[in-house]
């Protein structure tokens, strides 16, 4: 479990907080996404829960263990691939990164071994396990930075834009490496990312950041149906539609959105339409995805969770 | 754990100067040409025996120094930059720990190039150098007085990428002033007076006189020589242990 109160980071002189009063809860097995625009402090929390940075204020516990005050226990509870960064090195092989980084976090040559050989099989690398990082793609070399990080087996893995940079076929790997490491291992995986399809693809619960501060934290499922637009409906025709409605035609098939007091009044549109004599292909109410919510709450000036 | 994750520094650290070999080959070819060279110039054509003993130990302390700190301050700057230092702080050990397994395998590679580069000399020149038990105390104190300021550098490269012009700089100070071209003797005194405030000089000048003028531990002791070198690295230890709790938080700061 991850547990992060009112946590807060200045930076210097500057005259706002990168992260202000963050309070967080992110349960033990499931997978958090952390969704914020550039600059709205998701590394900058990221790296205090690593330990990397102080806070100003608040406090972090990774696994029951204050970062602050605890730090040798809470470094044990926790791998870490960071942003930006390579991660492992690049003139060592797959294999002594992992035997470097698991023995870093204080686990016996044997047991590392063990584990090193379970997690180079299981991504598909155990042929390439002696050649040098630097000579990997780069989805190969995220696979060893990830498998780096859970090296010790950690009960938390924090993960900051595991999938930047990856093509199709290694961004599917990780992301369903991340969905066996919370849903069969019942490993706490806090990810930030840029990209939302993967944020909604895998995240249990999602919180949004924006200037250094929470505007939502919810379950994935209650943060979209908080979002749908209940009087909003897409039709799909064939044929002409009647004036007065707004229209999108694509190869035959036009596409009408409607917006409706009542749900009622679609029957209303649809019988409209009829008499007009196009053929109803599909009716469906608008739902969102997590980009729409993402930009509604970003974009909002006081939307809170 | 504390030795297992000391050992897994050391090991990581090996390695990865290992990848790159041919550099270090090339460093220590140019270092013994470098040194015989230069004694053949001073000695107006020729290599000077009654030189080339006491040059070839303040020389040798010179390269343990300048590959040691070489090698723990380029690799922790490429690190920093690499994003590899981050990584290695994420460990249950304390923050020295790592930068102690650095430090030795730094020490490792400073004094297999030292050793290896001033062997080629005395082979090739015929330099003996007497062994007494007495250069012993004096010697430890200059390989902790080396790696003492090694940290310090490295201390001050975990804020300060730009460290290179400054490592360069007294390096090359310890290089003109600690009696590798001449011995300390020959120096006018106030010379001498500011070689002693550089590192390896004190030590140089205690083994040499253990080694060539049989002096005993004693005798070092009553002359200050010894004293002074025992100073002098205390404050060097004090410095760089004060300057690296200083500087590592405000070295991960910098990282965000």
């Amino acid at each position: 479990m991850i547990e992060i109160d009112a946590l807060t980071k200045v930076y210097g002189q500057a005259q706002a907080p990168a992260v202000d009063e963050v309070s967080l809860r992110v349960p033990a097995g499931s997978v958090f996404g952390f969704l914020g625009p550039n600059g709205a402090g998701k590394t900058t929390t990221i790296k205090m829960l690593a330990g990397l940075l102080t806070p100003t204020s608040g406090e972090v516990r990774l696994g029951g263990f204050d970062v602050a005050r605890q730090r040798p226990a809470a470094m044990a509870q926790f791998g870490a691939v960071l942003e930006g960064s390579r991660n492992v090195y690049w003139s060592l092989s797959a294999w002594q990164n992992l035997m470097y980084f698991g023995r870093l976090k204080g686990l016996r040559k044997a047991r590392v071994a063990e584990r090193a050989r379970d997690l180079l099989t299981g991504l598909g690398l155990w042929d390439r396990r002696d050649d040098k990082v630097g000579g990997f793609s780069r989805g190969m070399q995220q696979k060893v930075a990830i498998a780096a990080a859970l090296i010790a087996d950690p009960p938390i893995v924090l993960l900051d834009e595991p999938t930047l940079g990856l093509d199709v076929e290694a961004t599917r790997t990780v992301k369903n490496w991340i969905t066996e490491q919370s849903r069969e291992l019942g490993t706490t995986v806090l990810l930030t990312t840029h990209q939302l399809d993967v944020a909604q693809e895998l995240c249990d619960r999602v919180a949004v950041m924006r200037r250094g501060r929470l505007v939502a934290d919810l379950p994935t499922r209650e943060l979209l149906a908080g979002f749908r637009e209940r009087d909003r409906y897409e039709i799909r025709v064939e044929g002409t539609v009647p004036p007065g409605f707004e229209a999108v035609t694509r190869e035959g098939v036009t596409t009408i959105s409607v917006r409706v007091s009542d749900p009622g009044e679609v029957y209303e549109v649809v019988a409209r339409l009829r008499a007009h004599g196009a053929v109803l292909e599909s009716l469906t109410q608008v739902q969102p995805d997590l980009e729409d919510v993402f930009l509604a709450l970003v974009n909002e000036p006081s939307h809170a969770a | 754990m504390l030795l297992d994750v000391l050992r897994a520094e050391i090991g990581k650290g090996l390695r990865v100067q290992l990848a790159h070999p041919v550099g270090h080959v090339i460093t220590l070819l140019i270092s013994t040409m470098m040194y015989l060279g230069l004694q053949f110039v001073l000695g107006q054509g020729e290599l000077r025996q009654d030189l080339l003993p006491r040059t070839l130990v303040a020389i040798g302390g010179y390269w343990f120094l300048q590959y040691a700190a070489l090698v723990m301050v380029a690799d922790l700057i490429e690190e920093k930059r690499a994003g590899t230092f981050a990584q290695a702080q994420m460990t249950p050990a304390p923050p020295w720990l790592p930068m102690l397994g650095r430090l030795i395998t730094a020490s490792v590679f400073g004094l297999a190039v030292a050793a290896v580069a001033a062997l080629v000399p005395m082979l090739v020149a015929g330099i003996a150098i007497p062994l007494r038990w007495a250069a012993l105390l004096p010697a430890v104190l200059l390989g902790v007085n080396v790696l003492a300021f090694t940290f310090l550098l490295a201390a001050v490269a975990l804020v300060a990428p730009a460290i290179g012009a400054l490592q360069s700089l007294l390096t090359s100070l310890v290089l003109l002033l600690n009696g590798s071209f001449l011995p300390l003797a020959l120096y006018p005194d106030w010379l001498a007076a500011l070689a002693r405030i550089l590192p390896t000089t004190l030590g140089v000048e205690a083994i040499t006189q253990t080694l060539f003028e049989g002096r005993t531990l004693g005798e070092l002791w009553r002359g200050g020589t010894l004293p002074w070198l025992l100073a002098h690295t205390l404050a060097l230890i004090a410095a760089a242990g004060l300057l690296f709790v200083r500087n590592h938080r405000r070295s991960l700061e910098e990282l965000s």
